[in-house]
């Protein structure tokens, strides 16, 4: 029937009244002249005072009349919460910005101690390596007579005899402090190489190696008298045993052997192989 | 009207009798909306207090041009919202929700000179209970809202934020699933078990 779509969109309006004028005569028109809507309308209408008969559970005066005081309360409850709460944050705030300043402090210095370790380790210390080949090579066990290539251990000998017997030349009793020459530490060098050169003449056989062993024994001679020296202050010795290393041209031999054994390219080898006494200084 | 731009007027300026007008004038309906929302006196009461104390508290968010009625019952929708949301982890039955509110409604009223008419009576309201669960949230609000609580359907717009005609259209459908669901007769089962738990 004309018009059902409208009735039917105004029905809510029409069931609690809300319709205009103009709306409400139309939609009572309508009902009067179609069952089907009003059949609708009137159902609905029944279903809306079923919906009345619902009771609401009454709290009772009592709980009306103290629900202000109730709220109220409430309202203290929470005013006080807050203000704890702010009190909280302010104190935290505080702690937070003097905890802020002595860690910013703390951190800066701790961050200038490492930076100085580092660059003192890096850049001011010597370097490691050398040290650790010395060590190294200061652990490694002495030769032992008659072990070994007997020309690498002659070598070896002839290089620690021309650190004493420098040691000893270079010695100016004029100018320098008589105690500056370590003479019980040469003594004793030179003992442990006079006990090594009798191994080294009988190991030197070869007739390639004669030069090399008559540098042993011309050098035995003058670490013999050294080993000798009494008197921790007998300059006159010491000036005797100078002489002695002068007059047989000791370290002139030692030079040309040098010269020989770099020339035979066993100058490399010669120094990778340097006695553990040299390296550390002897 | 007035009156209650009077009172706004006060509100705003943070008075204090102000605002226990504003409680006395709202109180129950604010309570009765979310009772009918949640359905537990309890926290009926706890949501329409966090109303007012969210009106006190945020008050100068509340457009001058607005109806004060309108802006409450908006916190009070979104309130029981959260509140309902927040309890659906551990639901009770529909059954159960539904006889206790109906138990607890009539566990206050004075005693009924005709037993028989007030038995009547708490079936009848226990089966509309019942009928207004079978319906969607949204559906229900906006019939609590205009049924039982008066409130015209802009200002139901309003306070859910929809349009009038999602408003209408909730209410039509509303209307029709209650009128469907009081029509089927109760089961004579679900009557025992209504008359034990009353």
């Amino acid at each position: 029937m004309k018009g059902c779509k409208k009735c039917r969109d105004r029905l809510v309006e029409a069931l609690y009244g809300d319709l205009d004028p103009e709306q409400k005569t139309f939609f009572k028109n309508h009902i009067a002249s179609c069952p089907s809507c009003a059949a609708k309308f009137k159902a609905l209408t029944e279903t809306l005072k079923t919906m009345d008969k619902r009771v609401r559970p009454e709290p009772g005066q009592d709980f009306w009349n103290g629900y202000w005081d109730r709220l109220s309360q409430r309202m203290e409850e929470e005013r006080v919460g807050q203000e704890e709460s702010r009190s909280w944050g302010k104190a935290f705030s505080r702690i937070w910005s003097l905890r802020a300043r002595w860690a910013f402090q703390a951190v800066a210095a701790l961050a200038l101690i490492i930076a100085g370790i580092f660059i003192g380790r890096t850049i001011f210390s010597p370097p490691r390596v050398a040290f650790e080949v010395a060590s190294q090579a200061s652990e490694t066990p002495p030769v032992q007579p008659g072990e070994g290539d007997p020309v690498l251990r002659a070598r070896s000998y002839v290089d620690r005899s021309k650190l004493v017997l420098l040691a000893l030349v270079n010695y100016d009793p004029k100018s320098e402090d008589p105690y500056g020459l370590d003479l019980p530490f040469q003594k004793q060098v030179s003992q442990e190489l006079v006990s090594q050169a009798g191994d080294l003449k009988s190991d030197l056989k070869d007739p390639s190696q004669r030069r090399l062993r008559e540098l042993v024994v011309d050098l035995e001679t003058i670490l013999l008298q050294i080993a000798n020296l009494e008197s921790k202050n007998d300059l006159e010795a010491v000036e005797f045993v100078k002489q002695g290393v002068e007059n047989g041209g000791l370290l002139l031999k030692i030079n040309l052997n040098e010269m020989g054994r770099d020339l035979s390219g066993g100058g490399r080898r010669a120094a990778a192989e340097k006695s553990p006494a040299q390296k550390t200084n002897i | 009207m007035t009156e209650e731009k009077e009172l706004i007027d006060r509100l705003s300026r943070g008075y204090m009798s102000a605002f226990r007008e504003l409680v006395e004038a709202y109180k129950k309906k604010m309570y009765y909306f979310a009772l009918d929302m949640v359905r537990d006196p309890a926290d009926a009461e706890d949501i329409s207090q966090e109303v007012f104390l969210k009106a006190f508290r945020k008050f100068k968010t509340f457009k001058r041009d607005a109806k004060l009625s309108s802006w409450l019952y908006r916190i009070a929708y979104n309130a029981s919202i959260d509140h309902l949301r927040r309890k659906s982890l551990a639901p009770q039955t529909v059954e159960d929700e539904t006889l206790d509110v109906a138990s607890q409604g009539f566990s206050d009223s004075p005693p009924s000179p005709d037993p028989a008419r007030t038995a009547e009576s708490r079936l009848l309201s226990a089966r509309v209970e019942k009928a207004l669960q079978k319906v969607s949230q949204r559906e229900r609000t906006v019939f609590l809202l205009r049924h039982y609580n008066d409130l015209m359907l802009e200002e139901i717009a309003e306070t859910m934020q929809i349009s009038i005609g999602s408003v209408k259209s909730y209410l039509f459908r509303c209307l029709r699933k209650l009128q469907k669901e009081l029509a089927v007769p109760e089961a004579p089962g679900q009557m025992e078990v209504s008359d034990e738990r009353l």
